[in-house]
């Protein structure tokens, strides 16, 4: 039997003005007929070039060294551009990390879908339009009528990534490549995602590529799993078996890293006075205008207690109100309500003096843009230093506080991974010596290792200094592991507020319970 | 100690500048037009005033290497003699025109809401001037010369650069790192210029090296209608103005310090562009 998809022995260099850089050492892979192998690594591992080098678009300076690749019996390396428009789409579909940057923002849903059909399956317009509706309808799009009218940004993250999967299934590929399709979409709307997956896969037998740097995850959706470290495969192995067994050790820091729910990391009580009370908290972003209404309020005055060095999950799908909590604690939206902190009483920005400022810091998701791009580490650091009181001195000190070497004080931002960048980030706001850490997503752009280390460096600067946080999070299994309470929100409200042990008893909020079935529990 | 590390940095500036070949055209265009502004009087073969009434409308030659103008005057002594005049002058308005035009609109952005609005529209009104008229009406205001002409020309700057200017810092206004300023109490001088200007400076460097060129032809047009520069000087534009008349007779009057103007457009305009790209602390190759 052939299989739908082959790698041999394939080496690839990138041409740097450093020299070459081996990015794929001697990678050899089969996907057979109507088997989904999953792809895991670290950032950097490779994963992305191997996906690149299938759909033959690969940046100027890749140099295929060595190996081959072949879709069933046609070898992809010796495509000419015209063959090659041919297989891509047709035979080969892709579906991408980012559903909001793979769709054209000028063209309506139905004018993509179509134009995919036209090309690939030769249809007429009409022929393509009714196939378009029926593709929609098929991945559960209420209406999908209407939705072929509309414009990207007229629909969400999960229906775009829906009509993505439409549109790669739509023309009928042998295999389709996967490139990380979750990560940008939360985890109910992830879940679902799969769901989906598995059931077009049941139904049209495609073969896939899976890539993923969550291991927990693609055990779920993968017949096979391979384990890419730098470049090198390390491992492959059925996806029941991996994380059972993981051989080599590489794997076995991507299955320890994977929170477990009932691996609890914090163990300590916290004290029984009240840090921060905020009470009937309510965000409205924009006002009515003459001719329309006021939009509703990202949160319903809502109420939260934080006592001295508790951690708080506060946990809940994309537009929940979660983030809108945060900004509004710190002063970063309009609110209406009342905060009392350590017995001042704030009743809107104005109200936040210099002492709150400082007792209450914020870490942003997003290490790349929380970071000014043209302040040198150092700089970075200085800030809240010359604010609050402290010594320019400190600057090594709060870098080893974050286990960074000092010399990455003369260092740009852009210089630093994801993972030191947020490190930096955490610097900062513990150079106030604060006494609530509000850390918004922080490790959700990371990949599972880092985060696990953030989440490591986070809870022994907790054991130092006694922070209290309030730590925001879609992943349920993660603040399961570190939080003493958590909080579910969902449209502004919340629908449940739990110490974390609860969580497996029987009263929880319906809305909880779908949660936690959405969140992948590994296999094992 | 201080000055050395700023030292270092605008050599290191300077290195990366020059390793581009737009960028090293640029610097050079610029360092021949520094040179005439710093040494054209002493270098000029003749005194730009001096008249000979012999050499009138003469060709370019071993005489005149530029040739001579309805008075016999040297072209190429004008020029070099003319450029302190010119460059320093429209370096200076677009300058101070981009310097105000940058913090109205940066500042705009980060007020936001129904402040920026006010600042915008006020902005649009100022801008629906042109800029010629508008440079006119602050010239016959506040009296002939080139002081004045130079406070008109940045004003009439100043709107267009707020605009480009404030549509960069929205975007920048988003980022997180303004966020965690405002969150941990930082003061709004510290946010637009430490935070949020050094991010949009790369469109502001572009756009001000461009507007160089057309600062240097409302100058000139504005000695053409008499109330900049004025006879016998020889700035550049005025040059234009007065051998317009004569352009069949003696083209070369009037292509030479056209020709200058350009140089000094393409001249900021190359060393624009390769600042913009040393400027960046991400491209270090």
């Amino acid at each position: 039997m052939t299989s739908a998809l082959s790698i041999q022995d394939y080496t690839l260099d990138y041409v740097t003005s450093a020299g070459p850089v081996r990015v794929l050492h001697d990678i050899s892979l089969q996907i057979g007929p109507g088997e989904v192998l999953g792809l895991v690594g670290e950032s950097g591992s490779g994963k992305s070039s191997l996906a690149w080098a299938l759909m033959r678009h690969l940046p100027g300076n890749a140099r295929e060294v060595a190996g081959s690749l072949r879709l069933g019996d046609i070898d992809l390396q010796r495509l000419s551009p015209r063959e090659l428009t041919r297989i891509r789409g047709r035979r080969l579909g892709m579906v991408f990390q980012d559903p909001s940057t793979s769709l054209n923002p000028t063209l309506t849903i139905g004018r993509q879908i179509t134009e995919a059909l036209i090309q690939h399956r030769g249809l007429k317009q009409r022929d393509a339009d009714a196939l378009a509706i029926d593709l929609l309808g098929h991945v559960d799009l209420n209406n999908p009528a209407a939705i072929m009218r509309r414009y990207p940004h007229e629909i969400s993250g999960g229906e775009k990534q829906r009509v993505v999967i439409a549109t790669a299934f739509g023309c009928q590929p042998d295999v389709i490549l996967f490139d990380e399709p979750t990560t940008a979409l939360d985890v109910i709307t992830g879940a679902r995602f799969l769901e989906l997956f598995a059931r077009l896969r049941r139904e049209t037998g495609v073969a896939a590529l899976y890539i993923s740097h969550d291991l927990a995850l693609v055990t779920r959706v993968a017949d096979w799993v391979a384990v890419l470290e730098r470049g090198r495969l390390v491992e492959q192995a059925p996806a029941a078996d991996i994380f059972r067994a993981p051989r080599h050790a590489n794997t076995r820091a991507l299955v320890d890293a994977v929170p477990r729910p009932e691996r609890r990391l914090v163990h300590d009580k916290p004290r029984d006075q009240v840090l921060l009370a905020a009470s009937e908290i309510e965000v409205q972003y924009g006002s009515g205008g003459l001719f329309r209404d006021a939009p509703p309020p990202a949160t319903k005055k809502i109420g939260l207690e934080i006592r001295g060095g508790e951690i708080l999950g506060l946990v809940g799908e994309s537009g929940s109100g979660k983030s809108s909590m945060a900004r509004a604690l710190t002063g970063l939206a309009r609110f209406s309500g009342k905060i009392s902190f350590d017995e001042h009483e704030i009743r809107g920005m104005r109200d936040m003096n210099a002492a709150y400022r400082r007792d209450v810091q914020i870490i942003f998701q997003h290490p790349d843009s929380s970071l000014n791009p043209r302040h040198r580490i150092d700089e970075i650091l200085s800030r809240p230093l010359k604010l609050y009181g402290g010594q320019l001195g400190d600057i090594p000190s709060l870098l080893d506080q974050v286990r960074l070497p000092q010399s990455y004080a003369n260092r740009w931002p852009h210089q630093l991974s994801g993972g030191e960048k947020q490190r930096i980030a955490i610097a900062r706001a513990f150079a106030a010596r604060p006494k609530l850490v509000i850390c918004d997503e922080i490790t959700a752009p990371l990949d599972v290792s880092v985060q696990a280390q953030i989440v490591e460096l986070l809870l022994a600067l907790r054991e130092e200094t006694g922070t209290a946080f309030l730590f925001i999070t879609h992943d349920l299994n993660l603040i399961r592991q570190i939080a003493h309470r958590i909080a579910v929100m969902r449209r502004g409200e919340i629908v449940d507020l739990l110490p974390a042990e609860d969580f497996d008893a029987d009263h929880v909020h319906p809305y909880t319970r779908e949660l936690m079935a959405a969140s992948p529990v590994p296999v094992g | 100690m201080r000055f050395s590390i700023g030292e270092s940095a605008m050599t290191e500036l300077l290195i990366r500048l020059m390793r581009r070949p737009q960028g090293f055209v640029g610097v050079a265009l610029l360092a021949l037009i520094v040179a005439a502004c710093l040494f054209g009087p002493a270098l000029a073969p003749y005194a730009p005033e001096k008249i000979d009434f012999l050499g009138r409308f003469r060709a370019p030659g071993w005489q005149n290497w530029l040739g001579a103008d309805q008075f016999g005057r040297d072209v190429l002594s004008r020029l070099m003699v003319g450029a302190r005049s010119t460059v320093p002058l429209a370096v200076i308005a677009t300058f101070a025109g981009s310097a105000a035009g940058a913090i109205i609109g940066v500042g705009s952005a980060y007020l936001g809401g129904r402040t920026d609005e006010a600042i915008m529209r006020t902005n649009d009104a100022v801008m629906a001037i042109p800029g010629l008229l508008m440079a006119l009406l602050l010239v016959s205001t506040l009296g002939n010369g080139s002081g004045n002409a130079v406070i008109a020309i940045a004003v009439a700057f100043a709107p267009g650069m707020a605009r480009v200017t404030r549509s960069a810092a929205l975007n920048v206004r988003n980022q997180d790192y303004v966020k965690a300023a405002i969150a941990r109490g930082e003061g709004a001088p510290w946010i637009i210029f430490r935070e949020m200007l050094p991010n949009v400076m790369a469109p502001i460097v572009i756009e001000s090296t461009i507007r160089v060129s057309f600062a240097v032809m409302l100058f000139a047009t504005l000695s053409f209608l008499g109330v900049g520069a004025q006879p016998p000087a020889s700035e550049w534009g005025l040059m234009v103005a007065d051998a317009r008349q004569y352009m069949h007779q003696a083209p070369w009057g009037l292509i030479a310090p056209s020709a200058a103007i350009a140089l000094t457009a393409i001249a900021f305009n190359l060393v624009g562009d390769g600042l913009r790209d040393a400027l960046n602390p991400k491209d270090e190759r």
